[in-house]
């Protein structure tokens, strides 16, 4: 661990050397954009989710998604000295870096819930693994984030357990969902460019690839009991994917995401310069 | 699909006040709703969520609303009664009425001489 920095953004950031500083940005940048991307693809339940106050509650969640981008692009651009609001919407939708598993459209509600359900808890680990970062600014970003995830996390389980035991049709949706999104779920916690090197300045406390070791060793237990897809073999003490990885786990976007890109940079294309 | 009737208190210390209901096919799923209607903004430090089917309801109006007069059951009904009992025994005495405060009241000062003397 490295010694403790100071709590506001710009004097900590002074303080990383390049290469640190770069790893950071990556992570930073790959987590917003899940969130972002996630926020804006669940905000499309709203007026059509399966009961009235389902669709409070999905809108409230997708909500929240879109505040932790926000103070998780505000991190970046302090990093960086640049505007939140470009890097959220002036960028071109190839240049997002969200996991593949969010260049899903919405489909139904179980796939829906499946993902939610597997970003929710695949995010939690990479919560975890930054609770007691050395970088004073996203610790305490990701102690808020984490008190809000208890609850998307209840949220998701609660809809997956009552899908998988909900009849015929619910489950076979449920599974068909997991099955489609297994293979870019892992795109998740899939190491990135500079993860050593965060794990080195105590800015993350394990390589992704150990925390999604654990986000697999944590899901095995309900996804066995629920009986529904979990694609892996035990390879000694680790889990190995029975599904192969996409070549490039947050690149290469679909034209779904092109799509949604279109819609949520709509109001920002018609004018950058605006002050909103 | 089961109504809840939920509660919340704004503060520690607060009376816990009825916010409204809503529809849910479980009590986890309705903890998650009540938490969205009546706590996301932050205005709740505590919830209660209540099946409708577990409240007693009581609206008998012979139970609530007899037809019988129970003015005397209520404070504001006795002190009407004492009034009127007061003016009918200034009416026996043959003195004022209660528009002199100056001079104490003799059916009250008749009052405190008996429990003096008790």
């Amino acid at each position: 661990m490295s010694t403790s920095l100071p709590a506001t953004g710009p004097e900590a950031a002074a303080q990383l050397d390049e290469p640190t500083r770069e790893a950071l940005a990556e992570l930073l940048l790959a987590m917003a954009d899940d969130e972002f991307v996630i926020g804006f693809w669940d905000s499309e339940w709203t007026g059509i989710a399966p009961l009235l106050e389902e669709d409070v509650a999905f809108s409230s969640l997708a909500q929240d998604e879109i505040g932790h981008a926000q103070v998780l692009y505000q991190l970046l651009a302090e990093l960086r000295d640049a505007d939140p609001d470009r890097i959220a919407f002036g960028r071109g939708a190839q240049e997002y870096r969200h996991a593949r598993l969010l260049d899903h459209p919405r489909t139904d509600w179980a796939f829906s819930i499946a993902r939610r359900f597997l970003y929710d808890t695949a995010d939690a680990v990479r919560l975890d693994l930054l609770a007691a970062s050395s970088y004073a600014p996203l610790a305490g970003v990701v102690a808020k984030m984490r008190r809000e995830e208890t609850y998307h996390l209840l949220h998701a389980t609660a809809w997956v357990e009552r899908l998988a035991g909900g009849g015929e049709e619910p489950r076979r949706r449920l599974q068909d969902a997991l099955e489609r999104l297994w293979p870019d779920a892992l795109c998740v916690l899939a190491p990135l460019e500079g993860d050593r090197r965060l794990v080195e300045a105590g800015v993350l406390a394990e390589p992704l690839a150990d925390g999604e070791q654990r986000w697999l060793t944590g899901l095995a237990p309900l996804l066995e009991r629920l009986g529904l897809p979990f694609p892996f073999r035990r390879a000694g003490a680790r889990l190995e994917p029975a599904v192969e990885r996409p070549a490039s786990p947050r690149g290469d976007h679909s034209a779904s995401f092109e799509w949604l890109w279109g819609e949520f940079t709509s109001v920002y294309r018609s004018d950058p310069e605006a002050a909103w | 699909m089961e109504v809840y009737e939920v509660f919340r208190q704004e503060r520690e210390g607060a009376p816990m006040q009825h916010s409204g209901n809503l529809l849910a096919p479980d009590p986890e799923l309705a903890s998650h709703y009540a938490r969205e209607f009546y706590g996301r903004r932050q205005e709740s430090v505590r919830l209660w969520i209540v099946p409708r089917a577990a409240i007693r309801d009581l609206s008998d109006p012979d139970l609530l609303q007899p037809p019988l007069d129970r003015s005397f059951k209520k404070p504001v009904g006795y002190s009407a009664d004492i009034k009127r009992k007061l003016a009918a025994a200034r009416d026996r005495l043959g003195v004022g009425s209660a528009g002199e405060p100056e001079a104490e009241d003799p059916v009250v000062a008749a009052g405190r001489k008996g429990a003096e003397q008790a």
